[in-house]
């Protein structure tokens, strides 16, 4: 037995519902597509400034600098971290430009996780930008655009609109390879607890007249991290 | 034009929805358990594409919308009515709908296929095209017999 108005409705039904499942798909793909070519829907600050600053300085892995350099500063920092942030901005600048250019220094970044499961990701996420040369960058960039800790803004979009703003080349390496990142994290963070500190950022010095790393307190200005970098290249 | 019986396409749509709940399950398992599903021959494609933002919706891992979806196409597989024609309909119109858009997404967002999503977006798009199939047949009919014209 068939009803045959009710089959015209039905079809009817359905057919609009088709037009409208045709009509999401293209409006959630031209969404997608529109996001692609600014980094996704995050916008960021001082991308420009950053990667011009840090332009034609070595990078390996998460090291800036000539590897060459008799001193390595090393920061142990929280890419959540408020005060790392501060550091970075205010107290980095001068040293890279003072003894960092000059190959007299380089300044090392490992990860020391004390705020949250998000600054493992993020971490996870700059040390695979290291490997693409573009490690620095993407930690200022984290920094500049840094949000409120634990507040879930450090997400895969936000990560990889950083990546792809600090000149990560091959995003799809770089996911791969940020994948395998988390142990690292975790062994620098055991390392700065095995150095005694307790807060970041927090510092370390080595190089060629230092065996192994030499814990040094964290600094109000940038004087006395120059002078320990002075003191240790010689 | 002469469509399979309705009871063929019943029994085509339980497997397949009951095939799509494994492989859906596989995925949220695997999610739930911090891992990525695990991809043949050694392809990193699977990680890749559950680590990116597109995996989850509201923080739901889309694997459990897969699941709910493919548990609905398999009960609409038990019904001769047409509400279970219609409901099955629209349920697979959504999931093929989102899987052309997650093919799009792995193609040209994210660079990476997971097996997993391919074999979920092939089931689906043949759920999709059964159960068109049985509405288009046997819409407005007041049980399995199947329509000739």
């Amino acid at each position: 037995m068939s009803d045959p108005g009710r089959r015209t409705r039905m079809l009817q039904l359905a057919a609009g519902a088709a037009f409208l499942a045709v009509a999401a798909v293209l409006v959630l793909i031209v969404i997608s597509a529109s996001g692609s070519d600014d980094g996704g829907d995050t916008e960021l600050e001082g991308v420009a400034e950053i990667n011009r600053s840090l332009q034609g300085i070595p990078q390996h892995e998460l090291i800036l600098g000539d590897l060459k350099a008799p001193v390595e500063l090393v920061e142990y920092a929280d890419l959540q971290c408020p005060y790392c942030k501060a550091f970075t901005e205010d107290i980095v600048p001068s040293i890279i430009e003072n003894q960092v250019k000059k190959g007299q220094a380089v300044i090392g970044f490992r990860n020391f996780v004390v705020i949250g499961k998000q600054s493992v990701a993020a971490g996870a996420a700059a040390l695979a930008a290291g490997f693409q040369e573009r490690g620095w960058n993407f930690i200022e960039i984290f920094y500049r655009n840094q949000g409120r800790e634990n507040s879930g803004y450090a997400d895969d979009a936000f990560l990889e609109a950083i990546a792809k703003a600090a000149g990560v080349k091959d995003l799809r390496l770089w996911n791969q390879n940020r994948a395998e990142q988390v142990v690292p994290v975790e062994q620098t963070t055991a390392e700065a607890e095995g150095l005694g500190f307790t807060g970041t950022p927090s510092f370390a010095l080595g190089g060629l007249h230092i065996p192994g790393l030499e814990a040094i307190e964290t600094p109000a200005s940038a004087g006395p991290l120059e002078e320990a970098i002075e003191d240790a290249s010689h | 034009m002469t469509y399979p019986s309705e009871g063929n396409l019943q029994r085509a749509i339980a497997f397949l929805a009951a095939l799509g709940v494994g492989v859906a399950s596989y995925i949220a398992v695997e999610a739930a358990g911090g891992d990525a599903p695990t991809c043949i021959a050694g392809s990193t494609g699977c990680a890749t594409v559950a680590k990116s933002a597109y995996s989850h919706v509201a923080g739901v891992n889309i694997a459990v919308f897969g699941i709910i979806g493919y548990a609905a196409l398999l009960a609409s597989a038990f019904f001769a009515n047409d509400l279970a024609r219609f409901g099955g309909f629209v349920v697979a119109l959504g999931g093929f709908g989102y899987s052309v858009f997650l093919t799009y997404v792995e193609i040209f967002k994210i660079e990476a296929i997971c097996q997993w999503c391919v074999a979920s977006a092939t089931l689906m798009t043949i759920l999709f095209l059964l159960n068109a199939t049985r509405l288009i047949g046997y819409a407005g009919t007041a049980g399995a017999v199947p329509s000739r014209a």
